[in-house]
């Protein structure tokens, strides 16, 4: 479903990614792993096409999106989508979160997710049932970013990642920036959708225990490179790379 | 409990609540309403015809038929002040307006777009901003010939840049915020994501901005208008009535007092507004 | 049962562990009864962000204060500093340090204390150094203010402890801020606040800016040069990982409230407050056969009860008598719960 092929990136002399590759299955997620400065917001951005590879193709239900452009990537994009780490900041402070969660819908009037089919057009009832979805109360649907909590947001933006009932959604690091108690509550949101709706996830995230409760594989990126890729329930296997056993030993109490 | 919640989520909540009441500004808003209700019904109300020249009666004192007295053409220097308003705040009005409808978009379209455009368009302002806005103003309404239509467009032209850039400066660094990209992401074209999501931010600074250069385009107005670039006589003017009433400085100071007084209490009033818009807002000074 | 009934209680039981060994020794830091308010305006009404907190820690122990955001723990950490923002006040209680209170101190005083006996880490390391200064130069002022040394000397020194948290010290000592990555700056900013060698050292969030490995190395540092050091350390983090790890003994917040204090082991294997145990269950941790599900905890940390207990409003086992402030009761030889539920369900199983 998704294929990741070679892919280089470098910022000025800077190297963020040598030569990438892995693939993603249709309802598999796949965690990311890796620390700052791994390169692993990097991936997320150029498989959103938000940045350019330097080599390399991204192919997304066999489609390279590093060669589409203009109206074409634009059409091409609805099947990918993303929640950002920060959830005060990927959502617009000055809009009602309800009109950022139906935004997707009102740009992709052609997407039709299977869950939506009965309120179509109607843009008041998506964002409910989108609401709903994401563990929100309606009441909260007026709300403007700053008056809600840090997990709510989060959910908020967790709906509107799944308004387009995307083939591939990607979490940068969705947890990370909540309190314990509220991760635990959006981890578990996150395996219900996923088993609800159809979706493939990449999971990215520097905690390995994370990882390991969403995912059925894992990858771990190390300095722009990839060293290890494995099937989770090997996590603790002997023929790990000597980083992924570090960073394993680092998470054990 | 209530309340610190309420300030850890929004921690601006309680300053905001704090600054509104900032005694000064409600004093500029108080000003500015009582200039701004002179100006609109004050033509109807006032004694005499403001053009209306009486030679038999120049320069006369105050009383009870010239509140103000009147000036070296004996014209009642209270009804020219009153319908001079009009000249001076309307143009005002006009060239502000003017200048947020060019230097906006040129700013969202220079910060977001980039490219060619974006030098393009920064080499002008750099080249504008290098010379100081009066002297370029005067050379513009100099060139151009003096008229009250070309008064505005010199003053326009100096000062749509300093829109311009702020506006470009606050798109460059909310364009890579997560909520764009998100958008972007969520399938919005180039003109949803200036029209819905960036030009919304620039509001209130922008906003903030207009207010407190609401005195220095009167002040340039004025100035202009004292040089003889702008209003022509014998149309009442605040500026231009500075300019009648200099070669009586000596004998009638109040020809010049009148309109001098008026042209501050409109600047204080609106740089009052401004800076009390700018601290409610927690805009940071550019 | 009233405030003062149940402070009493709980220093009597104190004072009966005091025979144990991990107890023996005077506390370096005790906090009494401390709480923290913040007033709207000036004779306004007043917030309690902390509420009647209790405390001790002795030479060589370290303690973790656990919570999430709104728990009050770095609030805590800031009064002991001295460093509360200016709308905030310690409304009652002492903050001792080898029985010395703090509150009474001058804002010199205090500076004197601050930096020499206790000494302190922070979250963001960036701001723990003024950029543009050589690190070298920074670490030699700060010895020199403190301590009437020659420049040589304190030059020996600053080097020898670069040396003490593993850092090439030469290389180090004539670096700028902005040159070192952040592990370094971490360390570096360790070897500044242990250079006086305090009795008391506060870690607020060390490693929540840090990378995975960068943090426990940090951690590691910090730990043997405890030892060292014999020095008390107070770990405030919202990673119950940590925490739990590193610590001898750990106190959990909710709402400016302990709600469970007492040995680490103790708490770790028999947590009695229900928001111990619902946090132990709920966050992610490395697992040799993964959940299929975490115990999430209802709710959100900025849900606190105005009265009573403040965790009731999340509580599952919450019940009428929770209106009123549970007391601090031992749970076992080394550790003490604040909860009224717990004490009904032992009372419950005695019955």
């Amino acid at each position: 479903m998704l294929e990741v092929k070679n892919v280089s990136k470098s910022y000025r002399s800077n190297t963020v990614l040598t030569d990438v590759s892995f693939h993603l299955e249709q309802g598999e997620c796949l965690g990311l792993i890796g620390e700052s400065g791994s390169g692993k917001s990097t991936i997320a951005k150029l498989i959103l096409a938000l940045d350019r590879s330097d080599s390399g193709q991204i192919i997304v239900n066999n489609v390279d999106f590093s060669q589409l452009k203009g109206r074409e990537l634009r059409k091409a994009r609805r099947h990918v989508q993303v929640v950002f780490q920060d959830p005060s900041a990927s959502l617009n402070p000055k809009l009602p979160v309800w009109k950022s969660v139906i935004e997707p819908l009102e740009n992709y009037p052609e997407a039709s997710p299977s869950f939506l089919k009965e309120v179509r057009n109607e843009k008041r009832k998506m964002a409910e049932i989108l609401f709903e979805k994401a563990g929100l109360q309606s009441g909260l649907l007026d709300r403007y970013p700053h008056q809600l909590s840090g997990g709510q947001r989060q959910r908020v933006a967790i709906a509107r990642g799944i308004s387009l009932q995307p083939n591939l959604l990607i979490f940068d690091e969705p947890t990370s920036n909540l309190d314990v108690s509220i991760q635990a509550q959006i981890l578990n949101l996150l395996k219900d959708l996923k088993s609800e709706i159809n979706m493939s996830y990449l999971f990215i995230s520097h905690d390995i225990a994370t990882v390991q409760y969403i995912s059925e594989r894992i990858a771990v990126l190390k300095e722009g490179r990839l060293v290890d890729l494995f099937k989770t329930k090997d996590l603790f296997s002997a023929d790990r790379h000597p980083y992924t056993k570090e960073l394993i030993d680092a998470a054990l109490e | 409990m209530k309340i610190s919640f309420a300030l850890q989520k929004n921690p601006f909540a309680l300053q905001w609540h704090l600054k509104s009441s900032r005694p000064m500004t409600l004093w500029g808003i108080f000003l500015l309403t009582i200039i701004i209700l002179m100006t609109i019904i004050g033509p109807f109300l006032v004694p005499n015809d403001p053009l209306s020249a009486n030679m038999a009666e120049r320069l006369a004192s105050p009383s009870l038929t010239y509140p103000f007295g009147t000036d070296h053409m004996g014209r009642c220097i209270f009804s020219r002040l009153v319908n001079g308003s009009r000249a001076t705040l309307g143009i005002t009005a006009l060239v502000i307006i003017t200048v947020l409808l060019i230097g906006i978009p040129i700013g969202l379209l220079s910060g977001y777009i980039g490219g060619r455009f974006d030098s393009f368009m920064m080499r002008i302002a750099d080249g504008l901003i290098a010379l100081p806005e009066f002297i370029l103003a005067i050379a513009i309404a100099g060139f151009l010939g003096p008229s009250l239509m070309n008064l505005m467009i010199s003053v326009v032209l100096v000062k749509w840049v300093s829109y311009t850039r702020i506006v470009r400066g606050i798109v460059l660094s909310e364009r890579e915020k997560e909520y764009v990209l998100a958008a972007k992401v969520g399938g919005c074209p180039t003109w949803k994501i200036i029209a819905r999501h960036l030009l919304p931010q620039i509001i209130s600074p922008v906003f903030v901005l207009a207010a407190l250069d609401v005195g220095k385009v009167i002040l340039i107005i004025s100035s202009l208008s004292y040089l003889g670039l702008g209003a022509q006589p014998p149309a009442p003017e605040w500026g231009a009535m500075l300019n009648d009433g200099r070669a009586y400085f000596q004998t009638v100071p109040e020809l010049m007092v009148y309109p001098g007084m008026a042209i501050f209490l409109v600047v204080l009033s609106c740089n009052l507004i401004g800076e009390g818009l700018r601290d409610k807002l927690d805009v940071k000074s550019s | 049962m009233s405030a003062v009934m149940t402070l009493t209680k709980e220093i009597a039981t104190e004072k009966e562990n005091e025979k144990d060994a991990l107890f023996r020794t005077s506390p370096v830091l005790e906090i009494k009864n401390l709480s923290i308010s913040l007033y709207e305006d000036k004779g306004g009404e007043e917030h309690r962000l902390v509420k009647k907190l209790n405390l001790s820690i002795r030479p060589g122990e370290m303690l973790g204060l656990a919570g999430e955001s709104g728990s009050g723990k770095s609030l805590t950490a800031s009064a002991i500093l001295g460093l509360l923002p200016k709308s905030l006040s310690v409304s009652e209680g002492q903050i001792l340090i080898r029985g010395q209170d703090l509150l009474n101190l001058s804002e010199k005083e205090m500076g004197h204390l601050r930096g020499k006996e206790i000494a302190y880490i922070f979250q963001n390391y960036q701001d723990s150094f003024t950029p543009f200064i050589k690190i070298g130069r920074q670490l030699v002022e700060a010895l020199r203010s403190h301590d009437k040394i020659s420049k040589p000397e304190a030059k020996k020194q600053a080097l020898l402890w670069l040396e003490r948290v593993k850092l090439p010290a030469e290389q180090i000592f004539s670096s700028y801020p902005h040159q070192l990555s952040g592990g370094q700056l971490q360390r570096a900013s360790l070897a500044a606040a242990l250079m006086f060698e305090p009795v008391l050292i506060i870690a607020d969030e060390p490693t929540t800016a840090l990378d995975v490995l960068t943090g426990e190395k940090v951690l590691d540092l910090l730990a043997g040069l405890q030892k060292e050091l014999n020095c008390a350390v107070l770990l405030v983090s919202h990673d119950l990982k940590h925490v739990l790890k590193r610590t001898d003994s750990m106190a959990v917040m909710y709402g400016g409230q302990i709600v469970e204090k007492g040995a680490t082991k103790s708490l770790r294997e028999n947590p009695r407050h229900p928001y111990t145990k619902l946090l132990l269950k709920a966050r992610p941790i490395l697992r040799y056969t993964a959940l299929e599900k975490f115990a999430a905890i209802p709710g959100e940390p900025g849900l606190i009860a105005k009265e009573g207990c403040t965790f009731a409003l999340r509580c599952p086992l919450s019940f009428e008598q929770c209106y009123m402030v549970p007391a601090m009761q031992p749970a076992g030889r080394f550790q003490w719960t604040a909860c009224q539920a717990v004490d009904r369900e032992k009372v419950d199983t005695n019955a």
